[in-house]
């Protein structure tokens, strides 16, 4: 099938499978998988900035399904969440200013792998612990760590307010400063960011882990729907035929996911994934070490 | 076997009719392409233009034929790689010019034996004859110029092909181009040259037309010149396909 964006010709076979991998790990685990989406389809000979702005456009579509399940159990913190939207909103104007300035610098392509070696090690590295440790250390003898209620410095900065859904009344500028780094990471690495946002709400802003998910997807629909809409304009490289290909096979895969989810043990399926977000750094790493078989690159001028 | 019979057969009627318009204005090369419209669809993994001729009160066996087809130039950045921080990066862009955006020559021998090198470089036949212009100097440049040919040869855009035509009996010469799937959507220029004794008899230029069919052209145009509307559009159409994700899993 050619793809009229990306401009290069794909078996619709490895797309639609690699859509429903990707769904059976969302699906599995809670993730949305943009963060192994974008390198796979990368390592496809999608050109990565065409793989970075279609796989926001699929994200949207994976978190509204996320995001209404945990609407439906009342588990979103609007509040928190638009305010986390609105610095998603500054962030991923200032992500897509640099994406545009990195590509006619040419270093786009490199920035978008640093950053995922960056993201994947830290991600791969933690998953990986969390579930040898898991699988070493059985559930009731792990000790359960009380949630710290002291104070942080963060608290105490200016522009309070009340998030009741949370429980909480902090200030507005770290959920703002939150949103706008994941907002930037949003349109340099199309990804959702739930990975980041998520651990960041639980422990910088001490919201309750039940409204966390649910808030973090409320966020990511926005903001993605914004980064497609940016790529789109700035530099016309959403590919609708290619984002299809990917959501048909993420509902698929989805389904799957969740149904072998109950399935497997948590730690098992935290171990596996573990290894194989570090497979995925290490592949990315490998290529911007070792000395590539073509030192030169062609792009037309525009 | 009875495609390749209907085949010859027609294109030697498609011949005879041109050759009597032949006499009449005293063209002695007669060439025809199959079909100058190449339509890149969703199935599109490379083409093929076949293209035919002949020549009237020649021998074809005692002549030689070249076959070129060139895309419109374009302007090219290119950047070579180089170790800093233990990483390969991208070092400062070259802006070369002039570099065809696809290049193929089809002939029925090796073109050096053909004609005579002066005429090869003048109608930048053959790709080490082909010229670009860039702002690096002296050596630099044959390095940054080899560099596209070698680049673009690797990746199909460029290509050559010796023994790329057949004569057909003493009358018809016939090729069959091949058009790889990274080909672009554009007017190519088909330019054919007949020689005799190196000597350059008659020429044809026609022009072939490679397009994306309706629905991918369609996509394109909309991204490139509706790129806020098309935006929009494809946000949309995620969320639709989000709501349809929901009503899957409240079924399943």
């Amino acid at each position: 099938m050619y793809l009229p964006i990306a401009e290069v010709s794909v078996n619709i076979l490895i797309l639609f499978g690699m859509g429903g991998m990707v769904g059976i790990l969302s699906g599995m685990f809670g993730v949305g998988g943009g963060f192994l989406m974008t390198p796979l389809l990368i390592f496809y000979g999608i050109p990565p900035i065409v793989a970075v702005a279609t796989e926001a456009n699929q994200i949207v579509a994976s978190s509204i399904s996320g995001a209404y399940a945990h609407w439906r159990r009342a588990a979103v913190d609007i509040k928190m969440g638009t305010i986390l939207l609105m610095g998603g909103v500054i962030g991923s104007l200032f992500g897509i200013r640099l994406f545009v300035l990195l590509k006619n610098l040419g270093q786009i392509d490199l920035i978008i792998s640093l950053s995922y070696v960056i993201l994947l090690g830290i991600i791969g590295t933690l998953t990986f612990v969390e579930g040898i440790r898991s699988m070493i250390i059985p559930n009731e003898l792990r000790t359960i760590k009380k949630r710290n209620r002291e104070r942080l410095w963060i608290y105490s900065l200016p522009l309070r307010t009340k998030f009741k859904k949370s429980g909480l009344y902090i200030s507005i500028i770290p959920p703002l400063v939150i949103g706008f780094f994941v907002g930037i990471l949003s349109s340099i690495m199309g990804i959702g960011g739930g990975f980041i946002m998520v651990p960041a709400m639980i422990y910088l802003l001490r919201m309750p882990t039940n409204v966390v998910i649910g808030t973090s997807l409320y966020q990511i629909i926005f903001v993605t729907s914004l980064v497609t809409i940016l790529h789109a304009y700035e530099n016309q490289t959403v590919d609708i035929m290619l984002a299809l290909i990917l959501m048909t096979g993420g509902v698929v895969g989805a389904q799957i996911g969740a149904a072998l989810g109950h399935r497997l043990k948590a730690e098992q399926l935290r171990f596996m994934l573990g290894i194989l977000i570090l497979a995925v750094c290490i592949k990315i790493l490998t290529s911007l070490v070792i000395e590539p078989q073509d030192l030169l690159t062609i792009t037309d001028y525009i | 076997m009875m495609k390749k019979f209907f085949l010859y057969t027609f294109l030697i009627f498609i011949i005879q009719i041109q050759y009597s318009y032949a006499d009449k204005t005293e063209r002695s090369l007669i060439t025809q392409i199959d079909d100058p419209h190449i339509q890149i669809g969703s199935n599109f993994f490379g083409g093929k233009l076949l293209v035919f001729g002949s020549i009237s009160g020649r021998d074809l066996l005692k002549s030689d034929i070249i076959i070129k087809v060139q895309g419109k130039e374009k302007k090219s950045l290119i950047r070579e790689k180089i170790k800093k921080y233990g990483i390969w990066i991208n070092n400062k862009a070259t802006l070369v010019e002039g570099v065809p955006s696809f290049y193929s020559i089809y002939s029925n021998r090796n073109i050096n034996r053909i004609t005579d090198t002066e005429f090869l470089v003048r109608e930048e036949i053959g790709i080490n004859n082909l010229k670009f212009t860039s702002r690096v100097g002296e050596p630099q440049v044959h390095y940054v110029h080899d560099a596209i040919k070698k680049k673009n040869t690797e990746s199909n855009i460029f290509n050559e092909n010796f023994t790329g035509i057949r004569i057909i009996g003493d009358k018809l010469f016939r090729s069959s181009i091949e058009l790889p799937q990274e080909i672009k959507e554009g007017t190519y220029e088909v330019s054919i040259f007949f020689f005799e004794d190196q000597v350059l008899i008659d020429s044809d230029i026609s022009n072939i037309f490679v397009n994306k069919t309706q629905s991918g052209k369609y996509i394109y145009n909309q991204a490139n010149k509706n790129p806020l509307l098309y935006g929009i559009i494809s946000v949309i159409i995620a969320w639709c396909a989000g709501l349809i994700i929901i009503g899957v899993s409240r079924v399943t």
